[in-house]
């Protein structure tokens, strides 16, 4: 019998050897070690055995059978091995070729520069409110201190429905409105987007456009405030390094009034293409409220001052995408819409 | 407006250049838009005089000149110009000179004779439009000098775009006054002063106004015995920089004055005024008269009209008209000035269409008070270059006395307003510079408002005159004090997710006009009562096109979607959130629209294919998983789908989206017909839906987290087989219902219809997920659940286990 297993341990050995595939070791590991298996089988003969030669012997036959499964399970770690790399090899591919397509969209680069400046002024502690686009006349003129047959009618060329009704042809109403609404609380500080509307239509401008309003009412509320919160929204839109620059001008509704310009981003205030070689950029016109629209909304201007401004999304959105053709925002070509996804190809 | 650098040097010294006062002038908000050089591009053209001048041999309208430009031998040049003869003092240009455009002069032969020049009409040399003949010069000129520079033409133009509260320097004096308070100048007041006659204005001319609140004051004077002929060269060449064209010497007067102080002057032919009286007084309807342009005007009867006896003879602060015109004839001259008020001049100005540089300043407003400052200065120029001799005194009819206005303001205030440290003498200086009398008491500074300030009334103005003279770079940058809580409302908080959701599922958003055109309702195949049709209109549309408010999101949306696919871009995904406008069911022109926020959704052709294979077209399915996707992503499900019928919508292929009885909106396929009048082609799908319904209900759905499942799920599959006609959404119902309470989900995994199921009929198989919450279910629980769904489905729809 310690022939017999002498022989058979011998057998094993070269057969794992020379088993090549995964299959032919299983086949091998039943042959061997299964229930029909020799090692099995010899192991059997043990009962025949006497008492004297059986432990020696159940040794011996214990000693081949570990060695058998260790081999078997060594050669199979190994064939197992080398089967997985040949199918990683057969598996290889073009790491080049395109990906599978995937639906993508993009937020319209109005309202998202428009997102861009309300979160802008909600970090500044604004309210982001909204008042209706069909506005009556008392809100959108009288009330922003624009009476009937007031020159300043001249520059907004409106869309009537009846003499009391237009479609509002900016934001500030909306000053009036939520003033109305506060009833002489402080402070009043909002912020209003949303779509106004003149009678124009050329290369420059578009009969429906947007603006963002901003708003603050408190009892000692500056110009300095203004322009100190004017130089940190441009800043925060178009770089740390941005100056602003206030010049005189005129609304109804504010009195000091101030265009408002920045550093051009381009050229730094060199002078160039950009900024007309003026080193600034024109962006938005402010000013204190004028004391008779603090009234005529219930605040008293003894007591409170307030500054307003309003810029056109439109225009912030250019400058700040290089957009050169206003009318490309309103033609919602989708090779234009999908260009603010993905960056410059 | 165009400021002249050399007229206004008339009234003020300047030691700085014309860019830098515009520098100065942008900075104080009078906004200078460029400045202009005249005859910049002139170099090379003398003065010179025509010694000779014969017709050329050969050419039926040339002559050959003999042209003396100071030099020791005249120049042969040839001329074509009808005023060209011997005599003439002459801008010519020499060989090498430069024309506007980069035109160079040479030497050229013409029919056999060399000419060595040019001879220039005005328009040759840039400065006007006048190009009928040669420019005549001014006999005592120097020969051989700069023609430009002799003839005083080389100046610079300011174009000032004036902002509408600053009016008044849309007048000379004005401006230099502006310029004064800038560089800290004098101004030299113009001459008011002359010579009348013993001849009584009273005695000659009647003049009475019967509105004086359309015309608040009127002032006469009366020159007689001018004669008409040129202005002289000065004035000419101011009027040609401001813009204006020379006509004669009481023209040119007229328009001189107006330019220097602000106020528009009207001359009358005295000896035409039938009567010898003027009544300003409104037109009555259907009267007519003929303006100085030639036409025959009809008014309305809002006009305001200057008459004579024999009726209206000017349109007041608007046109003259023909019957008391100044001719060459005319000797005596009724010169006018009066303040009529803005809005009546605008609406007259627009209604005969004729803008005039009188009528923009009369609707801007002149300075009532000092009309007769500008009679009294057209006399006096009448007197000194028309020969003329002023009759004494005026006849001035005014609604009252002008009292000046007063404004207070102290350096506190100053301060307070602007956040700066501005002490009282700053702020004085700065009133002082701008030459306003100031009264002062203690802190306080009460200024006395010039007339021709009419923007100046409260205290507020006073200190924007601070702010911008002080310069606004001055004024310190700070931020308000006080802390305050920013954000959005809950509406748009969720409008934001919406289009955060919108976008992450592959849809680009649009923004689209309010307005469209009332045509759309037919390209959607509205019927003729259709709420949609009933849109608010715009009074005074642009075009036709964008002349309604828009009740629906879809027409946009479509249109751009059409533009597109017009280009060959062939995969739309496109989304707008934006407000429609329901009309108020009373007087809707005058009742403010119901604005409701929607979303509007549209798909067309189909995504890129690529290598690995093409994509399918957008059908109502992919439509409808995007818009279950993103109420998803709004926490709300439960949505239901029930057939509906819209005109532009495919009737079997549209469904109307509500959630526990509230209508949100429709979804579904756009009717053929539709899609054929938009010029898409395939299958568009379409939805619409209205935010403030959706919103109702993604505002209280928090997600609060559960426990996740702890026992496993048993499934099993169902397949059955029934009436096509019965809704998916119906046997879904009812499997979940039969199924009870460890019945956790359903998926529908395939519909089948084709043999061998009979037509009408088709397979619906779906997966069944059972799971308790507490323990592992039997296969005894499962199967009775599973029995009851088989059981609910066969006895409620006929419908039966495949």
């Amino acid at each position: 019998m310690k022939e017999q297993l002498e022989a058979l341990e011998k057998r094993v050995r070269r057969a794992v050897e020379e088993a090549d595939a995964v299959e032919k070791l299983a086949e091998l590991k039943i042959g061997f070690l299964g229930k029909k298996g020799e090692i099995t089988q010899l192991s059997r003969l043990m009962g025949s055995l006497s008492a004297e030669e059986r432990p020696a012997m159940g040794q011996m036959v214990n000693q081949v059978k570990q060695q058998a499964e260790a081999l078997i399970e060594e050669k199979m770690a190994y064939l197992q091995q080398q089967a997985q790399q040949l199918r990683l090899r057969a598996e290889r591919i073009d790491i080049t070729l395109p990906g599978r397509p995937v639906n993508t969209g993009a937020r319209h680069i109005i309202t998202s520069v428009q997102q861009q400046i309300e979160d802008i002024f909600i970090g500044l502690g604004y309210q982001v409110v909204e008042g209706p686009q069909v506005e009556t006349d008392y809100y959108n003129f009288e009330a922003m201190n624009i009476p009937r047959d007031h020159p300043a009618r001249d520059m907004q060329d409106s869309f009537y429905f009846s003499p009391q009704m237009l479609l509002r042809t900016h934001t500030s109403p909306v000053q009036a409105r939520i003033m109305e609404k506060m009833q002489g609380k402080l402070p009043v500080k909002i912020i209003s987007p949303g779509a106004v509307y003149r009678r124009d239509e050329d290369a420059t401008h578009t009969p429906m456009f947007h603006q963002v309003e901003a708003l603050l009412v408190d009892e000692r509320v500056t110009f300095a405030d203004l322009s100190g919160t004017l130089l940190a929204f441009a800043r925060q839109m178009f770089g740390e390094e941005r100056q602003i620059r206030m010049r005189p001008s005129y609304f109804p509704f504010t009195e000091p009034s101030a265009e408002v310009d920045i550093s051009c981003f381009a050229c730094g205030g060199e002078g160039c293409r950009l900024c007309k070689g003026s080193g600034w950029i024109e962006i938005l016109g402010s000013g204190m409220v004028h004391p008779r629209v603090l009234e005529m909304s219930g605040y008293d201007p003894k007591h409170c001052s307030g500054f307003a401004f309003g810029m056109g999304i439109e225009r912030i959105a250019m400058l700040k995408y290089g957009i050169n053709d206003l009318r490309l925002l309103f033609d919602n070509d989708v090779r234009f819409l999908s260009s603010f996804w993905g960056g410059q190809k | 407006m165009n400021i002249s650098y050399n007229w206004l040097k008339d009234y003020i010294d300047l030691d700085i250049s014309a860019a830098q006062l515009a520098e100065k002038m942008t900075n104080a908000g009078l906004e200078i838009d460029e400045v202009v050089e005249i005859g910049a591009e002139v170099e090379g053209v003398v003065v010179g005089r025509v010694r000779e001048c014969r017709a050329l041999e050969g050419s039926d309208h040339l002559h050959i000149c003999q042209v003396d430009v100071g030099g020791e031998q005249p120049l042969s040049i040839i001329c074509g110009a009808p005023n060209v003869r011997a005599g003439l003092t002459v801008a010519c240009a020499t060989v090498g000179a430069k024309l506007p455009g980069g035109f160079i002069i040479t030497s050229k032969k013409t029919f056999g004779v060399v000419s060595d020049g040019m001879l220039c009409s005005e328009k040759e040399l840039g400065i006007s439009d006048e190009h009928s003949g040669i420019w005549e010069l001014p006999e005592e000129l120097e020969l051989g000098a700069d023609a430009l520079t002799a003839a005083g033409i080389r100046d610079q133009v300011l174009l000032v775009d004036l902002t509408p509260n600053r009016a008044d320097c849309l007048g000379m004096l004005n401006f230099a006054r502006e310029t004064a308070a800038l560089t800290g100048g004098q101004v030299r007041e113009p001459q008011l002063d002359y010579a009348e006659s013993d001849e009584q204005i009273g005695r000659l001319i009647e003049i009475r106004v019967e509105d004086t609140d359309l015309c608040p004051r009127y002032c006469a004077r009366l020159v007689r015995g001018v004669k008409i002929g040129p202005s002289p060269l000065w004035m000419q060449n101011y009027l040609r920089a401001a813009g204006m064209r020379p006509i004669n010497n009481v023209v040119d007067i007229s328009n001189f004055v107006m330019l220097e102080m602000d106020q528009p002057l009207h001359t009358f032919d005295y000896q035409r005024i039938a009567e010898r009286r003027i009544v300003v007084r409104q037109a009555t309807e259907g009267e007519t008269m003929q303006t100085l342009d030639g036409k025959e005007r009809v008014f309305d009867g809002t006009e305001l009209l200057i008459c004579d006896g024999s009726g209206p003879v000017c349109v007041a602060g608007v046109m003259g008209g023909f019957a008391t015109e100044v001719t060459a004839a005319t000797t005596d001259i009724l010169i006018e000035a009066a303040c009529f008020k803005p809005a009546s001049i605008r609406r007259t100005s627009r209604s005969l269409g004729i803008p005039s540089e009188a009528s923009q300043r009369f609707e801007k407003g002149v300075a009532a008070a000092d009309c007769d400052k500008a009679a009294r200065r057209a006399a006096q120029l009448m007197v000194e270059y028309c020969g003329g001799t002023a009759v004494q005194g005026v006849c001035d009819v005014s609604a009252g006395e002008f009292i000046p206005r007063k404004a207070s303001i102290s350096a506190g205030r100053v301060n307070r307003l602007l956040g700066t440290a501005y002490t009282a003498d700053e702020v004085k200086e700065v009133l002082q510079r701008l030459n306003f009398p100031i009264e002062q008491q203690g802190e306080l500074l009460t200024v006395t408002v010039p007339a021709y300030r009419q923007d100046i009334s409260i205290e507020e103005d006073l200190i924007e005159e601070v702010a911008r003279l002080k310069g606004f770079d001055n004024i310190p940058q700070t931020l308000p004090a006080g802390a305050s809580q920013g954000g959005r409302s809950q509406l748009q908080l969720l409008t934001a997710r919406l289009i955060e959701l919108c976008v992450a599922h592959g849809l680009y958003e649009t923004v689209n006009y309010s307005f469209i055109s009332p045509r759309e309702a037919d390209k959607l195949q509205l019927d003729a009562g259709h709420p949609w049709r009933d849109n608010l209109l715009i009074a005074n549309p642009l075009s036709e096109d964008i002349s309604v408010m828009r009740q629906s999101l879809l027409p946009g949306l479509l249109n751009t979607a059409a533009r597109n696919w017009s280009r060959r871009n062939l995969d739309l995904r496109l989304f707008e959130v934006g407000s429609v406008f329901q009309p108020a069911a009373q007087q809707p022109e005058q009742n403010q629209p119901e604005e409701v926020r929607m979303l509007g959704i549209v798909l067309a052709g189909s995504a890129e294919g690529g290598w690995l294979g093409a994509a399918a077209e957008y059908d109502y399915f992919y439509l409808k998983g995007v818009v279950e996707s993103i109420f998803a992503g709004m926490n709300i499900c439960n949505l239901c789908f029930q057939r509906v019928t819209e005109p532009y919508l495919h009737p079997g292929r549209s469904a109307e989206l509500s959630l526990d009885g509230i209508s949100l909106g429709v979804i579904g396929e756009l009717h053929p017909q539709a899609a054929a009048a938009y010029e898409l082609e395939g299958r568009v799908l379409v939805a619409e839906l209205a935010l403030p319904a959706v919103f109702i209900n993604a505002a209280a759905n928090l997600p609060l987290q559960h426990d996740l499942p702890r026992y496993p799920a048993s499934t099993r599959d169902i397949a059955v087989i029934g009436d096509s006609d019965i809704a998916a959404e119906a046997i879904e119902a009812a499997i979940y219902e039969a199924g009870g309470e460890i019945l956790r989900s359903v998926k529908l995994f395939d519909v089948y219809q084709g043999l061998p199921i009979p037509p009408d009929q088709r397979s619906l198989a779906y997966a069944l997920s059972f799971r308790h919450a507490e323990r592992t279910l039997t296969d005894k629980e499962v199967d009775e659940a599973f029995n009851a769904i088989v059981a609910a489905l066969r006895d409620r729809y006929g419908y039966k286990l495949r």
